[in-house]
């Protein structure tokens, strides 16, 4: 009986790849109105995999005005 | 005790209330070049984004939130993340379009967040606390 051996893929712009293979690295960006947290998967020094995360930390605000008599 | 003047806080409730409540939204990303905003009555393809996995108009917006009043602002933000998933954009872009599909496209509110491109991934906006202090959309 042979066994399985399972190999970690990801899905990328070239298909599926092992992870393995690829060179994984963050970056934050961190802003009054949101914090953006961004990463990226590297096959020999191309980008084949780029996510971005961005969390609005306030919206619009708008204020009301009224005039005086 | 003086009197003070200001718009009713549940008048504020009720205009913003008539825009958002149970109404169809979607939400689109615009590019870092172009020159969208709230002098936009409505949303339209100009300076969209374009790319693999993205298509013009952008995604549903999940809306599971009412209008809230606490003390006399009123506010409202999506029910959940906005989510594009396996796409490529590969001109920066920085604005994201929120708008109603039920009211002829009308532009709620539009958003920025720094100049962003996505390949081959996941681009994720994740709301803010939807209350008087923080959410998405405030009047006070």
């Amino acid at each position: 009986m042979s066994e399985l051996i399972e190999t970690p893929m990801i899905h990328t712009m070239q298909g599926n790849l092992p992870i393995a293979d690829l060179e994984y690295s963050t970056s934050w960006e961190v802003a009054d109105e949101y914090t953006k947290f961004i990463e990226t998967y590297k096959l020999n020094g191309e980008i084949v995999r780029q996510s971005a995360h961005v969390l609005a930390k306030q919206g619009l605000f708008g204020e009301s005005l009224t005039q005086t008599l | 005790m003086a009197n003070t003047q200001g718009i009713g806080g549940a008048a504020k409730q009720a205009a913003l209330a008539s825009i958002v409540n149970g109404k169809a939204l979607k939400a689109a990303l615009f590019l870092a070049s172009a020159t969208r905003g709230p002098s936009d009555a409505t949303y339209s393809t100009t300076g969209e984004v374009s790319g693999a996995g993205y298509t013009a108009g952008g995604v549903a917006v999940t809306n599971g939130n009412s209008a809230g009043l606490t003390g006399t602002t009123t506010f409202w933000t999506p029910s959940a993340s906005i989510v594009y998933s396996s796409v490529t954009l590969a001109t920066a872009f920085d604005a994201v379009m929120i708008y109603s599909t039920a009211d002829a496209n009308r532009n709620i509110g539009t958003f920025t967040f720094g100049s962003t491109t996505v390949s081959g991934g996941n681009f994720t906006l994740t709301m803010p606390t939807n209350d008087a202090s923080t959410g998405l959309v405030r009047f006070a």
